[in-house]
């Protein structure tokens, strides 16, 4: 498949005009070519699970953010029902707040269920009982006005879910931070490869570089025809690693929803996402192709430079 | 056009490989540079071609000292001197057209541009019919013209050539040298040639500069 892409590349080349000076099978174009493909295809995939991770976070902490818990504990003296009512009216009355429901007895029992195990009648027990807040405008809504409010309610408390939000958003950070940094040490190592190659391309070209300084090219010239040369092996290189990187979300997307349940996959989907990389990942991804090209060509022009200057 | 006063050269810590050359070359002038392997002739064109700066004295181009000159401007002066190699030193993977056209597409000049010059020049030193051949495919003699047709398309002042004949039989050589002499005779074109064959400097009578040991012992 690479060596189909050059020879498309190498033709759209020659028919724009002259031979080029640098021949294109003397820059360890191959070699080159799959390793620009493989680095294009890491920072592609780095920076799609940059993007996934940011998202669901964003989503999730967004979700997490429009709920409000008010737990009610059982307090000796205290109609709990009574209690429940109060604290449904409270929250209801509220501004910012759309909508306010106590959970069932058995919807806390059933939330007990994991730690305590089905079958239990729990209905001799005293448990705490909880009332869901849903907030119409997180920002606008008036969350120390209920909790002010909520005093009047003994055993009552509001949970905002902030510290698992703030948690969520550290995690969430981390990874995008580890990721970006993944990134730069993907873009060094690559300066790095591209810096070899073309100091080897340029001692097996001596004979070329030699001519052309009798026959009177600047080095920028000179510098011009190999950076030519390696913005070609850069743009085909990030093209296909992009290529590749797009053909692997879409067959992990496809197999994440093949091998899961639908139940377990929305699940997965409501803790991290749906594989979804959207507009904005896409843009990234093809964004890596042009980034990469660049970054060889000025790499390799760099070094030609610095090359010719140290030898003429 | 070219004048060397009391010129000297070394590399590095080593001995003068040039020393005291005091001469000058006027234009449209026809020069053989002999002598024996190791005088010192190749340094000379070095010197010449402005890929070396001379260890001492003074060497004056086209009115300039090039002591002085700056990359820029050295550069400026290397396009009007050109050079042909004994080893003919074309590019292997560009045909015969391609090669010949070179100084002018580094020149800037698109391929509409130079291939009617290009074209008539190849046909007029012989090789028409060979234009789209690639250098492995050339004889030794073809290489040579090729290189000469090179070293002449951008109309250069000077043209140094470095043991040109070296690599062709007698007969060849005899023929390529009057090529040289056509070139100065129809173009004006200054020519020095590096040569050690002293048969073939008896076939013609051009003012020879002969180097011994680093030192020019005659130039007449």
């Amino acid at each position: 498949m690479i060596e189909r892409a050059a020879k498309i590349f190498a033709l759209l080349r020659r028919r724009r005009g002259a031979a080029p000076i640098v021949p294109e099978k003397s820059v360890a174009g191959r070699t080159l070519l799959l390793m620009i493909t493989i680095m294009s295809f890491l920072s592609a995939v780095t920076l799609g699970g940059v993007v996934l991770v940011q998202k669901s976070a964003i989503a999730w902490s967004s979700d997490v953010g429009r709920e409000l818990t008010i737990q009610i504990r059982p307090v000796e003296g205290e109609v709990m029902e009574s209690n429940l009512r109060t604290a449904v009216s409270l929250a209801q009355t509220t501004p910012g707040v759309a909508s306010a429901r106590a959970l069932t007895i058995e919807e806390s029992q059933q939330l007990l269920e994991p730690w305590l195990g089905a079958g239990l009648d729990l209905t001799a027990i005293e448990i705490p009982r909880l009332v869901v807040v849903q907030l119409a405008d997180p920002v606008d809504a008036d969350i120390e006005g209920l909790t002010r409010n909520l005093q009047a309610i003994e055993g009552a408390s509001l949970d905002t879910h902030a510290a698992w939000r703030q948690q969520l958003n550290t995690m969430a950070g981390t990874i995008v931070l580890s990721g970006l940094m993944v990134l730069a040490l993907i873009g060094v190592a690559t300066v790095l490869a591209i810096i070899f190659a073309t100091r080897g391309a340029m001692a097996s070209n001596r004979e070329i570089v030699d001519v052309l300084h009798y026959i009177g090219a600047s080095n920028r010239f000179i510098a011009g025809e190999f950076q030519g040369r390696f913005l070609s092996i850069g743009l085909q290189g990030g093209l296909l690693g992009a290529a590749a990187t797009l053909l692997f979300f879409a067959v992990i997307s496809t197999a994440a929803g093949n091998v899961l349940s639908s139940e377990a996959g929305a699940q997965m989907g409501v803790l991290f996402g749906r594989f979804a990389l959207g507009i904005d990942g896409l843009i990234g991804i093809v964004a890596v192709i042009p980034v990469i090209a660049a970054l060889t060509a000025i790499t390799s022009r760099m070094t030609v430079r610095r090359y010719l200057s140290e030898t003429s | 056009m070219i004048e060397f006063s009391d010129v000297g050269l070394r590399y590095g810590n080593g001995p003068e490989i040039l020393r005291d050359l005091t001469f000058s070359i006027e234009p449209g002038s026809f020069h053989f540079l002999t002598g024996p392997s190791g005088a010192g002739k190749t340094s000379l064109l070095r010197l010449l071609l402005l890929s070396l700066k001379p260890s001492r004295g003074k060497v004056t181009m086209f009115g300039e000292d090039v002591s002085d000159l700056s990359q820029d401007r050295l550069l400026q002066m290397r396009r009007h001197i050109g050079i042909v190699f004994q080893e003919f030193r074309l590019l292997d993977h560009l045909t015969t057209f391609e090669n010949v056209a070179l100084p002018l597409r580094v020149l800037g000049q698109a391929e509409s541009e130079y291939r009617p010059n290009v074209t008539e020049l190849l046909e007029w030193v012989g090789l028409g019919e060979r234009m789209n051949a690639l250098p492995s495919l050339l004889s030794g003699g073809e290489k040579q013209r090729a290189a000469i047709a090179r070293a002449v398309i951008a109309r250069p002042k000077v043209l140094l050539a470095d043991e040109p004949t070296g690599n062709v039989d007698p007969e060849l050589s005899s023929r390529l040298v009057h090529l040289f002499a056509e070139l100065n005779r129809t173009l004006g074109t200054t020519i020095i040639l590096a040569t050690h064959e002293l048969p073939l400097l008896d076939k013609f009578s051009y003012p020879r500069m002969l180097l011994s040991k680093g030192e020019l012992v005659i130039h007449d």
